[in-house]
């Protein structure tokens, strides 16, 4: 193999000065060596973390000072809260798991938020009401629980996870957590509750995942 | 004495069939997986359904349709069986061309032990493939049918299962660059693509990386 001096044809380089050799062979070890970093790091974010599932075309904007959390439909009294005013209601820690109908899911997640059935007595519904109506920031999702499943003690609106403020995928300022059913129950970026007589039927149930969305173990 | 034809029989027409009748889905299973980490690409919409998501999953399903062929194909086929033995044959010889290898990378240069038909980056290639298609299929079906039909599988199961599905799909990335790298880019090993296309490579290609295959002619 001694005579084969043609470099653009052999496969194992040409045979050279060492110290090139142990440039290339250290450059090589370094570029592995941040690759597999990048490697794991996308890894362990990806294969055991959050997704970000969204219809928005880009993330809806939140502004504590204008924003306002808007309850009303067939209630006696109709509320509208501002961030802060949220944040002053008793707040409730929950750890619970959380279960994507595509096949991940999050494992004890940390949540912090206002217990539903808080708000339901706050606002008194009218005796028509039997379900709740969960809209978004834009407009774009909306989902909705019946009455009683709202009322679930496990069923909150959180604003903060994992001991931080809800980062703006996981639905800034305020989200639906209802951790018996999969994800696309909870609706994100939260901005009103309206209470009706009939179901609405959400944006995913139009497209044939189930309004009554338990996850049976 | 007859001149030796310029090229030399690399692949059967039914060994060429089934690569790229793995490799194709493959390729479109692994991008359209990928689209879950673009946002807005994951969000593409057509009549209701999510496309690259729902592309996922029936590919999917087509390609195990595919692996079940080929598998049948190959317990058939004594020369397949045959094939894929010489492909799959670790021996001490592919130990040391591995060896030769590290030291060609600290620029220690030897002469390249001669190789047979494969070599050893071949067969690694071969197997790492076969052992992650396999295992993508198998974790893939369970995702598959779980995204088609709820409380089929147990949501425990789905919960085990996914984590190993990305972390195999994301491990053959390398995997298949550097296959594609060698087998189209690479100048000294690319003439080897031939091979997988047409089904022979130039004679002198086989000569100077699989001398034990080809021997040279004087």
């Amino acid at each position: 193999m001694a005579n084969e001096n043609d470099t653009t044809t052999s496969s194992s380089g040409t045979p050279g000065g060492s110290a090139v050799s142990r440039a290339k062979f250290l450059g090589l070890m370094a570029a592995g060596g941040a690759l597999g970093y990048v490697g794991m790091r996308i890894t362990g974010r990806t294969a055991f973390g959050w997704r970000e599932n969204t219809v928005e075309s880009s993330q809806p904007k939140f502004d504590p000072s204008t924003y306002r959390l808007t309850i009303d439909g067939m209630v006696d009294n109709p509320v509208t809260l501002t961030y802060d005013e949220l944040r002053a209601l008793p707040p409730v820690h929950q750890v619970s798991d959380f279960q994507c109908v595509e096949g991940w899911s999050v494992p004890d997640v940390e949540w912090t938020g206002v217990r539903m059935q808080h708000l339901i007595d706050l606002v008194r519904p009218a005796k028509e009401a039997r379900y709740v109506t969960f809209h978004s920031l834009t407009g774009i999702y909306r989902d909705s629980l019946s009455m009683q499943q709202a009322g679930l003690p496990d069923v909150l609106l959180a604003y903060d996870m994992d001991g931080d403020r809800l980062p703006v995928a996981r639905g800034l300022p305020l989200r639906v957590v209802m951790p018996r059913m999969y994800g696309y129950k909870g609706a994100k970026w939260l901005r009103r509750i309206e209470f009706r007589d009939e179901q609405d039927i959400g944006y995913w149930e139009q497209r044939g995942w189930r309004v009554d969305a338990w996850i049976k173990a | 004495m007859a001149v030796p034809s310029a090229f030399v029989r690399r692949f059967d027409l039914t060994s060429r069939l089934i690569h790229w009748s793995l490799a194709v889905p493959f390729l479109l299973l692994l991008l359209t997986g990928l689209t879950n980490y673009a946002p807005r690409l994951k969000a593409l919409q057509f009549a209701g359904f999510r496309v690259f998501a729902w592309a996922h999953v029936l590919l999917g399903f087509a390609m195990v349709a595919v692996a079940l062929v080929v598998l049948l194909t190959l317990l058939r086929s004594r020369a397949l069986r045959a094939e894929a033995a010489t492909l799959a044959d670790l021996t001490d010889a592919d130990q040391r061309w591995l060896e030769h290898q590290a030291r060609a990378l600290l620029g220690r240069h030897k002469a390249e032990p001669p190789v047979g038909r494969f070599n050893a980056g071949q067969r690694l290639n071969a197997l790492a493939s076969t052992a992650a298609t396999a295992a993508l299929l198998a974790t893939g079906i369970v995702l598959g049918v779980n995204y088609v039909q709820k409380d089929v599988i147990e949501v425990a199961t789905v919960n085990a299962v996914f984590p190993w599905h990305t972390v195999i799909a994301l491990a053959t990335i390398p995997l298949v660059a550097g296959h594609i790298y060698l087998a189209a880019v690479h100048p000294g090993t690319r003439e080897s693509l031939r091979g997988m296309t047409r089904g022979v490579v130039r004679r002198d290609w086989a000569t100077r990386h699989h001398p034990r295959w080809v021997p040279p002619t004087d």
